[in-house]
């Protein structure tokens, strides 16, 4: 056996000595435990679910679509991100859009949640800001419970209160005439 | 007969031809906007700019013509400094709104950019706004600020379905497409300017917004809106068909299409086939389980009918192999020659445009007559209209159009035919009602497969015949007409799989290092020291 390549670290001898190892663990946890026990502030753990961890706004969580001042869905149905979506969960259907400086926006646009991988490539394709993984990170449902997220979830859900704004926007663009 | 030298590719090209052809035929890239193969020369991009040896400045391709011993290349860096600079004029005042553009994936500017262009614009100015979603006509949408102004749409106006709806108004960066005050376009062609702008400006209307451009897969087939039999190209992904688009035949149809033809691709899809089979026995529908147990179960009752009793009448809308194989069931197993040519285009037949639509609606009109007078059969539709009200056919098979758009007396027809005791129907779409025929006492529907979903081969009005294979199965249940016609004659189908070792190509890649028992074990390749 051990003339065989290995990539894993040979211990010396010595290591077969675990008291002093097992010591210096116990020394660690007492010594967080007692400084826990002091000072409560400090403790790295918390009491979930009562209480809730904020990730960095960062964070690669639960998608939103992003809205126009107007409150409108900002997204313009390019399905860049549902091309790049390697899972394929995105579904989008384009329609034409009543007001012609608009001209087309998604009538439907469906992530299935339990495909998405959370790779973040749908944002990176998106060219008007209408798509930002959020630092939302729990999904609960009940068995059965739909993951399959639509507009209304996506961009008006109650706790985006009222939508996130995006910041690309037309009118602007085109006074500047770009 | 000169010779030249282009990119060091020796040619012998015939008189007259421009440099641009030669090129074009020969397959050598070249930026172009304005010229097309169908249409006049307009020079009016100056993105074909080559380089003639002895010519200090450079020639537009389109419109110089081959002398001999001419050198040209395109690939010098002056050239290509040209291409790039030229498509940054185009490009100045040019929105730029791919991504609700539907012409992106396949757009001209975003080719030529990619090929040649990849600058950074040098424009501080702002760009010119100009009028967006234009309603051009019944089919088109038009947004003029994607327009590069190339006038191909005005020239195919003008020069192919000589309608003169189109023209360039106004001067400078305000000069835009439009057609006359209170005109539209709307002509029997109109979707062709669609094909040929280079640029997202002109949009089909039935097309727009459906589905990108990437998405769609294409193959080659033969229209089956009338007996022209235009080559065309049907573009579809895993939810359908979404449009059709002419390829280049000349000896048929050139390089357009009518635009009633644009709508052949919609009977092909789901909403308008007929996807069950269904058989009517004591008043009562009851779906069968699939179509060819269907077909074979009328094998044994269609053995049994009398062969005087028994009908076939059919349509020139399949394939010649079909009837081949139908007619030759009919003929030779059942010697039976009832077989009834079902036209509703005889009289508007010899109809034509003088470009490409004409009145036969069916794409294998002649192709269904060769193959009845190969057979030997002529029949008159009269005896089967009196056939069926003195009751002397019993049993009748009605192999049903494709194309259900062009046959106005579907309903009426079939109502004729519900008089029979025994009505068998082979049918793609669902829009004929048989509920609502009272005498129908014993009826079984099967459904069919479209000329999209079957290879084989359409004879056009002039006797040419025109082969086209599968393009896609959108009802994975359906029967052909040759399946049907070998499962009624008792016979089963013949599924002939692939071996795998044919489907799957051998390679070099090595095989995995970790074995199964590795997994197994949850161990790779390095041990424990
Ligand atoms: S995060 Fe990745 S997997 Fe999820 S929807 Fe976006 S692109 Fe698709
Ligand atoms: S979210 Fe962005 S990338 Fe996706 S369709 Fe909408 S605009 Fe396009
Ligand atoms: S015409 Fe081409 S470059 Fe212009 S917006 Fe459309 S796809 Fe983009
Ligand atoms: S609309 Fe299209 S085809 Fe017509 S001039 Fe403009 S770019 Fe050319
Ligand atoms: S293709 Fe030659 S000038 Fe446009």
């Amino acid at each position: 056996m051990s003339d065989t390549p290995t990539v894993l670290e040979q211990k010396p001898a010595s290591s077969q000595w675990y008291l002093i190892g097992i010591t210096k663990g116990l020394v660690i946890t007492f010594s967080h435990l007692i400084k826990n026990i002091f000072n409560k502030k400090q403790m790295m753990t918390i009491n979930y679910p009562e209480e809730k961890y904020d990730y960095s706004s960062r964070f690669k969580g639960n998608h939103i679509l992003t809205v126009k001042k107007d409150g409108a869905i900002r997204c313009t149905a390019c399905m860049l991100c549902a091309t790049n979506c390697p899972a394929e969960c995105i579904k989008i259907t384009a329609s034409e859009h009543p007001n012609p400086e608009v001209e087309k926006y998604p009538i439907s646009y469906e992530i299935d949640m339990l495909r998405c991988v959370f790779c973040g490539y749908c944002e990176e394709a998106c060219p008007v800001d209408a798509i930002r993984l959020g630092p939302e990170w729990q999904t609960p449902g009940l068995n059965g419970a739909d993951f399959t997220y639509d507009i209304k979830h996506l961009a008006y859900r109650a706790n985006l209160k009222g939508g996130v704004q995006s910041v690309v926007d037309d009118k602007e663009r085109l006074k500047a005439g770009i | 007969m000169p010779k030249c030298t282009i990119n060091g590719v020796e040619l012998e090209v015939k008189d007259g031809t421009t440099i641009i052809q030669a090129m074009y035929d020969n397959h050598q890239k070249i930026a172009h906007y304005c010229w097309h193969p169908g249409l006049s020369i307009a020079g009016v991009c100056r993105l074909c700019m080559v380089e003639i040896e002895g010519n200090p400045r450079l020639q537009i391709a389109c419109n110089t013509v081959v002398t001999e011993g001419m050198k040209i290349n395109n690939t010098s860096l002056k050239v290509q400094e040209a291409v790039k600079w030229g498509l940054d004029f185009h490009l100045i005042n040019h929105p730029l709104d791919c991504p609700i553009c539907d012409q992106a994936g396949e757009c001209g500017l975003q080719d030529q950019y990619m090929d040649f262009g990849q600058y950074t614009s040098e424009m501080a100015e702002p760009k010119q706004k100009k009028r967006k979603v234009v309603d051009l006509g019944p089919t088109i949408v038009l947004d003029s600020e994607r327009c590069i102004l190339c006038s191909r749409c005005v020239r195919f106006t003008d020069e192919v379905s000589k309608t003169n709806e189109l023209g360039i108004f106004n001067r400078g960066d305000h000069a835009e497409i439009g057609t006359h005050d209170g005109k539209k376009l709307d002509n029997n062609y109109s979707l062709n300017t669609v094909d040929i702008c280079p640029v997202g400006a002109l949009t089909s209307k039935d097309f727009r917004f459906k589905q990108r451009a990437w998405y769609l897969k294409d193959s080659e087939t033969i229209c089956n809106g009338c007996s022209t039999g235009c080559n065309v190209k049907v573009y579809f992904n895993k939810e359908g068909l979404f449009r059709v688009k002419p390829t280049y035949n000349p000896e048929v149809n050139g390089y357009w299409m009518c635009d009633e033809g644009r709508n052949v691709y919609k009977f092909a899809n789901k909403e308008y086939r007929q996807s069950q089979t269904l058989q009517l026995s004591q008043g009562v529908w009851k779906q069968l389980e699939n179509p060819g147990k269907a077909a074979k179960d009328l094998a044994d009752v269609l053995s049994k009918v009398n062969s005087s009793e028994l009908a076939l009448v059919m349509t020139g809308q399949q394939t010649n192999e079909e009837y081949q194989s139908i007619l030759n069931v009919f003929v030779n197993n059942f010697k039976n020659k009832n077989v009834y040519h079902w036209n509703s285009h005889a009289a508007t037949a010899d109809q034509f445009d003088g470009l490409l639509i004409r009145g036969d609606k069916n794409p294998n009109t002649k192709g269904l007559q060769n193959a009845l007078s190969s057979f030997g059969i002529a029949t008159k539709w009269s005896d089967l209209e009196n056939g069926i009200k003195q009751n002397t056919i019993k049993t009748l098979i009605v192999v049903g159009p494709e194309n259900v758009g062009v046959y106005n007396d579907l309903q009426e027809k079939f109502e004729q035919f519900s008089n029979v005791k025994n009505l068998i129907v082979l049918t793609t779409s669902n829009v004929v009602k048989f509920e609502g025929f009272k005498n129908l006492s014993l009826a079984t529907i099967i459904p069919m497969k479209t000329f999209v979903e079957k290879t084989g081969s359409f004879t056009n009005y002039a006797g040419k015949v025109q082969k086209f294979k599968r393009a896609t199965t959108i009802m994975s249940t359906a029967l052909t007409l040759d399946e049907f016609a070998s499962l009624i004659s008792g016979q089963d189908l013949q599924i002939n799989p692939v071996p795998i070792q044919d489907l799957f190509v051998a390679d070099n890649t090595p095989v995995d290092q970790v074995r199964l028992d590795h997994r197994k074990k949850n161990e790779f390749l390095f041990t424990k020291g």
